[in-house]
């Protein structure tokens, strides 16, 4: 086991752990918390859909990682429902499109609880008649975000960017590509993706680190680690068409206004991210003169917000929200780059921003929760957890000056949600 | 340790919640006033242009910018039922003093900042401005406009409004759209000035240290307003049980149909008297232990999500599932059927402990949430002890089996509400 200690200037303090088959462990210790919070997590989600592991390719149906977590939570010997209900831990999971993850939170017996974890995320059972049974449920679940218009205005936004990558089909996928879904498909995408190499394990709270790592290093199965090879289709730079729309029981239209960004070989820094969060403060957040614009003449509420979407083969700013005529919105949004561009930022601004956003990465540490959350990023994406403290501190004007001078801004998609 | 409630003025509590834990300190208002068919909308406006603007920041951008330089501080407004009553909560949350670059006092100038958005707001001879109201009305009809976006929280607010036709308890959180459009700016400053002087107020701090002279200053402002006819915050009516349970049947446009189920509760009140309902609704329908997640989804396949809770001040306890229409009279049998099994006492000893210790789990781990432990002892109002979530968890913890199903016997099916596809018939 390789082990690893960071520390900050704050005081908080982790260790991150590399065992010999490649799992990556993260653990931040909060001694004067009653509670904790573990996840165990692979770098498998919906867009994993075409892969090669020892020169076999396989293409599976769409939303088959959605699939996996729900029928995980079953072993042979019982689910993992009722062994956690035994000690009264929270327990859960969640897919995305690059990650599937099995967590719990509790106050008390952690360590049995993070045995359950190690146990029923690697004993995979599936038989054809529990598949059958999940089909029924997950089929409800899809038909729930059918009728939810904040995520159909997003996917909508996504099939109208996307051409070939696979972050534009549906996490779950759809009633008729889960019905292709077999327990040997199941197996596959288990054997391919839950070997440790491809997985971590991130642990926050009232927890003993060294007892943690003993454990899991006891409770991991032996495993030869493995190459995976994504296949992604190519995908152009230029979006498949600017609007797209859609009618559903809505009060007034809900928007997703997004810009393609210009995707690199090499993924983007944490300093990167840090530069394009505080860009989507600068244009649109509760400071800006653009914000106080779009409130004063009646195009946006407290609904309205931005963020960076970006993982493996995809990059986009999105600004979404509720609008009496998104289009109106779009063009105050190109009309405010195009202004920040020509005239430049605002130094006060740009530092009350710098201010708010240090605040936000020390006001994490005070959640258990939000902390695993944050070591999940560093675990897929191999960066530490004091990077953003660190970067915030010296971020200049410049940086953000230079990050704004190469935004395009004809390359996008507005997708709007209209009153049926 | 035992917290202690300072009387601050009449009607007026102020409470240091100690807890060194957490990086930043939180202070919140809370006040209380009686829900009621006439005010409830101006009431619930309050919250919202409060902390939009002041004397001091009469542009809320330049308020949003002061927010920024304090480090990001937080600043949250919310207007909620709580029982027959209604809770305006203003908060603001800040990163603590030694966390800023120069030697600032983040804590007391973001302390100061709230006071002087409840107490100066932006207002000319006893009116607010048109430019504020007008935006904080367009925005709060939107939000209510907007409430048939997302289904399930449509349905559970239909359901609640059919219960309670008749009673306070019935009524919209943030009003009507008639109600928000009637409201101008002398009437919302009447509202505002009825606000401080007839709620019921509770101040508190949740962090490391109270800023040096905090409820002192809090008591001083009170002190200039002429506090009267202070909202006295008794028990809220317990929801009546009805003999022939209604159906209602709203229809929209949707893929899938939702189901809501409320129930009157015969137990009911604060929290050490209807503990035993937190249990029996736990497990009728609240972990994936519980009856209705293990039958209705599990065994039948019927959906994605199926659960039970309950309000307990009230005496209600509400289901709500998303089915497909032609298994929504499958899915009400078998809620009602797998109540049955709980009044019964048919329920297994698995289930039964397994609800007593993920109840307690959680309310164990409720001082690591500085909102959660806000929240807790906010609504702790009219108690005569301040019981703190450990030791409400060791009561859940002496609860029984006979309890539960006692808890159960009291609880009738009252309204199903469905909100159905269009084109379907049943």
């Amino acid at each position: 086991m390789k082990k690893e200690f960071f520390e900050n200037e704050i005081g908080e303090a982790y260790v991150k752990a590399t065992l010999d088959n490649g799992l990556k462990i993260f653990i931040l210790e909060k001694p004067q918390y009653k509670s904790a919070y573990a996840l165990f997590g692979t770098k498998y989600g919906s867009i994993d859909t075409i892969f090669n592991v020892n020169g076999k390719e396989t293409a599976v149906p769409e939303g088959i990682a959605h699939f996996l977590e729900h029928k995980l939570f079953e072993s042979e010997d019982g689910d993992a429902f009722t062994k956690f209900a035994k000690t009264g831990a929270y327990a859960n999971a969640f897919t995305s499109f690059d990650k599937t993850c099995y967590l719990f939170s509790c106050s008390d017996r952690f360590y049995e609880n993070l045995d359950i974890l190690l146990s029923f995320v690697q004993s995979p059972y599936f038989t054809e008649a529990t598949v059958k049974k999940e089909q029924g449920i997950i089929g409800q679940e899809i038909r729930m975000y059918d009728d939810s218009p904040a995520w159909r205005v997003m996917f909508n936004m996504l099939m109208a960017m996307y051409h070939n990558h696979p972050v534009r089909i549906d996490i779950a996928g759809t009633v008729e590509s889960i019905a292709k879904i077999d327990y040997k498909l199941l197996f596959d995408c288990y054997n391919t993706f839950y070997n440790p190499s491809n997985m971590f394990i991130c642990i926050a709270g009232n927890v003993d680190a060294d007892t943690c790592l003993e454990q899991i290093e006891r409770g991991i199965k032996p495993s030869k680690p493995h190459e995976i090879m994504r296949i992604k289709p190519k995908e152009p730079y230029e979006v498949v068409t600017n609007y797209t729309e859609q009618s559903l029981e809505v009060a007034q239209p809900m928007f997703c206004f997004g810009f393609k960004q210009e995707v690199d070989e090499t993924p983007l820094t944490v300093k990167e991210k840090i530069i394009i969060a505080m860009l989507l403060n600068i244009i649109s957040g509760d400071a800006s003169p653009l914000y106080k614009e779009l409130i004063n003449k009646g195009l946006i509420n407290d609904e309205f917000e931005s963020e960076h979407f970006c993982g493996d083969g995809y990059s986009a700013l999105i600004f979404e929200g509720e609008s009496s005529d998104p289009k109106a919105v779009a063009k105050e949004i190109k009309n405010e780059i195009g202004r920040l561009k020509r005239d430049g930022i605002d130094k006060k601004l740009f530092s009350a921003i710098r201010a708010s956003m240090y605040g936000s990465a020390i006001r994490m540490f005070n959640n258990v929760e939000s902390i695993a959350m944050s070591l999940t990023d560093c675990a897929m994406n191999d960066t530490s957890l004091f990077d953003e403290l660190k970067y915030l501190r010296s971020i200049t004007l410049e940086d953000v000056s230079r990050k704004l001078k190469c935004f395009d801004t004809e390359n996008t998609v507005l997708s709007v949600i209209n009153p049926k | 340790m035992a917290l202690e409630i300072l009387k601050l003025n009449r009607g007026v509590e102020g409470l240091f919640i100690k807890n060194s834990r957490f990086n930043t300190t939180l202070i919140s208002y809370n006040f209380y006033l009686p829900l009621n068919k006439d005010t409830v909308a101006a009431n619930a406006l309050l919250p919202f242009i409060l902390t939009s603007c002041s004397k001091k920041y009469p542009d809320f951008s330049r308020l949003n910018l002061k927010l920024a330089k304090l480090y990001g501080a937080r600043l949250n407004a919310t207007a909620e039922k709580y029982g027959d009553y209604q809770l305006l909560k203003m908060t603001i949350s800040v990163i603590n003093d030694k966390f800023s670059f120069e030697d600032e006092s983040l804590v007391k100038n973001a302390s100061k900042l709230l006071l002087d958005l409840i107490f100066e707001p932006n207002t000319e001879n006893g009116a607010f401005f048109s430019e504020d109201l007008e935006r904080e009305k367009r925005k709060a009809i939107e939000h209510i406009k907007g409430e048939i976006s997302e289904k399930r929280v449509f349905a559970k607010k239909r359901l609640i409004e059919e219960m309670y036709k008749d009673e306070v308890y019935g009524l919209p959180k943030c009003g009507t759209v008639e109600d928000v459009e009637a409201i101008t700016g002398g009437s919302l400053y009447n509202t505002w000035k009825n606000m401080l002087e007839t709620a019921f107020v509770r101040v508190q701090v949740v962090g490391k240290t109270v800023p040096e002279g905090f409820f002192e200053e809090v008591s001083e402002r009170f002190a200039n307003i002429k506090r009267k006819n202070v909202t006295n915050c008794t028990e809220s009516t317990k929801t009546n049980a009805i003999k022939n349970p209604n159906t209602v049947v709203d229809r929209m446009d949707v893929a899938q149909g939702k189901l809501c189920l409320g129930f009157s509760s015969e137990l009911y009140g604060n929290d050490s008297v209807a503990l035993p309902l937190m249990v029996m609704t736990d497990i009728f329908g609240g972990g994936p232990y519980s009856r209705l997640f293990a039958n209705v989804r599990e065994k039948m396949s019927l959906c994605y999500y199926c659960s039970a809770s309950s309000i307990r001040q009230k005496g209600l306890i509400t289901v709500e599932s998303g089915v497909e229409t032609e298994n929504c009279e499958k899915a009400q049998k078998e809620i009602l059927n797998q109540l049955q099994i709980v009044k019964k006492g048919k329920f297994t000893d698995f289930e039964f402990e397994s609800s007593i210790k993920s109840i307690t789990d959680s309310l164990n781990s409720y001082n690591d949430s500085q909102n959660s432990i806000d929240l807790w002892y906010a609504i702790k109002i009219n108690n005569k002890k301040l019981y703190s979530p450990e030791d409400i968890a060791k009561k859940v913890a002496k609860i029984t089996r006979d309890d539960v199903i006692a808890a159960a016997k009291g609880v009738k099916l009252h309204t199903v509400y469905k909100l159905l596809p269009k084109e379907a018939s049943n």
